[in-house]
């Protein structure tokens, strides 16, 4: 099966399964106590306007129909008005999605580059204290919360050494023309070193609070994995053959132990999405988590809806790219994806 | 090597850059926050954050009465009343941001478009106007459905937008909601530059404004939301905010005073009421809600409040209805905890307390207000009720507080005039009219209450409405449908070197909350 059919045939699944998420969260969101239109409308609101407001919003019609009439919107790319920001959910989406990513991306980055290395030495040093220093590290990385990292390193890296800013995603003096939302993107595209300098400075302790605890189980997982690999007959006689320590950590011990992490990690990608709420909270990052909070405490249904999509198509888009490079990586599954 | 010297380089020059890269400006900026989005369509404004920009991105006919109770002009600089119709004298040197001139057609718009809106303050008039009509460039007429005394203070929720630039901005009818909700059409002293509802609105000193802004006022101003109290903390120690919310902890706010902070209160004719419920039992019984009442310790609540040696975010309350407002009765003594008096009444009311589970409610949002709810867990467990505390959050309370019979039988709710007539504090929270929400959470039915309410909205003579609602404070008091906790005062953490001229001198409060919040009347220093 080639690769273009392999994937088509995932992206296949992956809209049957963001149409059943779309119901899912449809229902729920409907089912939990609050009214809408009076938490919008607020406490003086007469029963008129809040039902004007249900009219407004079909919250009077079946569920079914409601349903009916949303996808119906969803297809003209149209996901209706939020009570939260009061502007179209789309509009929302694509402002804060990107803040979003662009976190979760470099805290992902940051788990591969740091998480990976940190276990390898580990495996490599076995028993030696870096090793200890290493498990010391990532054991204190991963039994905290994000949260509680985002506080200390503000606390440390922001209030007692001011070298990092505390809010945002660039200088309050820079303006730099919205692009793609990504920053870093933004900047470079506008040739701005400066500004690309100021977003990179405020996107290195969020993202790195966010990836800590990502980075110490990967840590712990390159280590295990290399450990095991280590005593493999392969090892064995890369080293009768006098290979440097090095070159056998790197290219016999290390590349085959990736696999189990680059899955974890995947899947940790999915989990940072959900842990970003907090951190963003906390660095006032203007994200799409932090948006889905705040729709959720509002009831804001549109808006939930809206955001659970968008949120259940990045997590499946991230695990076809994780499959992907796995069984680039192992071509043992490549070969039986290809007999089935 | 797992990693080699090229690497390294770039690593290390990538974070000198960054490192290196520091925000530069060289004018007078005011960064202040609020906790919820900010909205700022005038027509859709309900909560603190959404006044205190109304207040700066528009105009209203009135202004609440700065140091002192009732309104003021603002817009118009004088009025007639004639029974049920006020004819309004506008300004007439008053231009929009856009360069429109503000005259009284933008007025009779701005109240069409809220009405046929129906969001935001618009209840406040909901069945009380007839209809507006605009009779000269500078003359506008409201003629009421009935005389109505609280009409003329709740115009301080009646914004006007420049109609010309609504209309050109309307899709299908919508009033331009959209539009509004992402510029700003109004006349006021700053403009829109930037607004995103879940982080900042950025403003701009408008120089054509009618009236003058203090010495240092802030040529730009950033309000942000939703910024955590760590975050809002650390900033304000680097000088990077000058001005908190008032939602911070105790522990916060004390802990900004000892850096340097100058710590600042707003009354805001507000009250912190928790709300009985009168038709659950055994609530439903005035015995046991004096009994309650009685039994609550006031004094422990006072020093809940206090946040240093200095500054409290309470004062005592005498009676449901706050200083600053109609009604309010210096001499009328405040409430105290009297044991015996409560052992008393608890005996002369129909139901055993331990027959009744006491279902006690705080909203989760506010973890704060738990030690209230756990106070009086302690007190009344040893008056044999059985209390049970519930942490609701506030998407269910709001639900919950529909009916009576769902709702709690106490929850702990700040409630503050929208507008500097007592109507909108009482009549909101006790006319037995009112739809059943959190601010009506206590259901109360009273015949003479509600005359006496009804009475006040039509007696225009302010010495008569004075003694009507003091008649009114009394039954509340002697029929306690809440317990009055305290009076609730806003405290804000003020940067050193910035002075919030409104709240550091009573002469020039303001007593509405959020209406202090004048950009212009704040001085802050150069940006380094």
């Amino acid at each position: 099966m080639s690769i273009f059919r392999r994937l088509l045939g995932r992206l296949g699944a992956s809209l049957i399964v963001l149409i059943g998420v779309s119901m899912l969260i449809f229902f729920i969101a409907r089912i939990i106590p609050g009214d809408p239109a009076r938490i919008a409308l607020g406490p003086r609101a007469t029963d008129a306007q809040v039902e004007q407001m249900r009219e407004a919003l079909n919250l009077n019609e079946p569920i079914v129909v409601q349903y009916g009439l949303f996808m119906g919107d969803l297809v003209r790319g149209d996901l209706g008005i939020s009570l939260y920001s009061n502007r179209p959910v789309m509009t929302d989406l694509v402002e804060y999605l990107p803040a979003t990513l662009e976190l979760v991306l470099l805290a992902g980055f940051m788990m591969v580059m740091i998480g990976l290395p940190l276990g390898a030495i580990s495996a490599r040093y076995r028993g030696r204290w870096p090793d200890n220093l290493v498990r010391v590290i990532s054991l204190l990385a991963v039994s905290a919360p994000a949260f509680v990292w985002a506080v200390g390193l503000v606390l440390v890296f922001a209030y007692f050494t001011p070298l990092f800013p505390i809010t945002g995603r660039i200088s309050d003096t820079l303006e730099v023309e919205r692009l793609t939302g990504f920053m870093l993107i933004d900047t470079l595209a506008a040739g701005r070193l400066d500004a690309f300098a100021s977003a990179l400075h405020h996107l290195i302790l969020p993202a790195f609070a966010l990836a800590l605890s990502g980075i110490g189980q990967a840590a712990r997982l390159t280590r295990s994995n290399m450990i095991a690999t280590y005593e493999q007959p392969a090892i064995e006689m890369a080293q009768a053959y006098g290979f440097s320590e090095a070159r056998i950590a790197r290219r016999y011990a290390f590349k085959p132990s990736l696999i189990p992490s680059l899955t974890i990690i995947g899947l940790d990608f999915a989990a940072l999405l959900g842990n970003a709420f907090l951190v963003e909270v906390i660095f006032a990052w203007p994200g799409l988590s932090r948006y889905g909070v705040g729709v959720i405490l509002q009831k804001d249904l549109n808006a939930i809806v809206g955001t659970v999509l968008i949120i259940s198509a990045t997590f499946l888009i991230a695990n076809i790219i994780v499959d992907f490079l796995v069984s680039v990586l192992n071509p043992r599954i490549r070969f039986s994806e290809d007999n089935k | 090597m797992l990693f080699n010297t090229k690497t390294t380089l770039l690593g290390t020059t990538v974070l000198a850059m960054t490192l290196a890269a520091a925000p530069v400006a060289a004018e007078r900026i005011l960064r202040a926050d609020e906790v919820a989005v900010g909205e700022i369509d005038p027509a859709k404004a309900t909560d603190y954050a959404d006044t205190v920009l109304a207040i700066n991105l528009y105009d209203t006919l009135v202004y609440p009465k700065q140091g002192g109770s009732g309104v003021q002009p603002h817009l118009a600089t004088e009025w007639a009343i004639d029974g049920a119709t006020y004819t309004f004298t506008l300004r007439d040197d008053v231009t929009f941001n856009s360069g429109n001139p503000l005259t009284a057609a933008d007025v009779a718009y701005s109240f069409e478009r809220m009405m046929a809106m129906g969001q935001g303050n618009s209840n406040l008039f909901a069945g009380v106007v007839d209809s507006v009509e605009a009779t000269g460039d500078n003359t506008v007429v409201f003629t009421l459905t009935e005389p109505f005394a609280p009409f003329l203070a709740s115009l301080v929720r009646m914004p006007v937008v420049d109609m010309a630039v609504v209309k050109a901005n309307e899709v299908d009818g919508d009033w331009a909601s959209t539009w509004m909700s992402q510029n700003s059409a109004g006349s006021g002293q700053y403009v829109i530059t930037s607004h995103d509802p879940q982080t900042e609105t950025v403003m701009a000193y408008e120089a054509d404004y009618f009236m003058e802004p203090v010495e240092g006022y802030p040529e730009t101003v950033r309000y942000r939301y939703g910024l955590e109290p760590s975050t809002v903390r650390a900033l304000m120690s680097r000088g990077e905010h000058d001005i908190s919310s008032q939602w911070l902890p105790p522990e916060v706010f004390a802990g900004l005073a000892e850096e340097g902070a100058t710590l600042v209160t707003e009354a805001g004719l507000s009250g912190e009421y928790f709300k009985m419920n009168t038709q659950r039992a055994p609530l439903d019984d005035v015995h046991c809600r004096r009994a309650l009442a009685y039994a609550f310790d006031y004094a422990t609540m006072a020093q809940l409040t206090q946040i240093n040696d200095e500054v409290s975010s309470g004062r005592p309350m005498n009676g449901a209805i706050p200083q600053g407002l109609l009604g309010y009765d210096a001499i009328v003594p405040n409430f105290s905890q009297d044991m015996a008096l409560a052992q008393e009444e608890l005996a002369k009311c129909a139901y055993d307390p331990a027959e009744h589970l006491l279902d006690v409610a705080f909203i989760a949002e506010t973890p704060a207000r738990e030690r209230g709810a756990l106070m009086m867990q302690a007190i009344y467990s040893t008056m044999g009720f059985n209390v049970e505390i519930t942490r609701t959050p506030w998407a269910l309370l709001t639900e919950q507080v529909t009916a009576p019979p769902t709702a709690p039988h106490v929850v702990e709710i700040a409630v503050s005039a929208a507008s500097p007539d007592t109507d909108s504090l009482l009549y909101a929270m006790y006319h037995s009219s009112q739809p059943a929400s959190w601010i009506a959470s206590s259901y109360f039915k009273n015949p003479e209450l509600d005359a006496l309410l009804d009475q006040a909205r039509i007696e225009t003579d302010q010495d008569a409405r004075q003694d009507i609602y003091a008649q009114a404070n009394a039954i509340l008091a002697q029929e306690v449908p809440d317990i009055f906790a305290y009076e609730l005062l806003g405290a804000f953490a003020v940067r050193e070197g910035v002075t919030f001229h409104n709240l550091a001198d009573p002469a020039l409060t303001y007593p509405n909350s959020g209406f202090n919040m004048r950009f212009a009347d704040i001085s802050v220093p150069e940006a380094e």
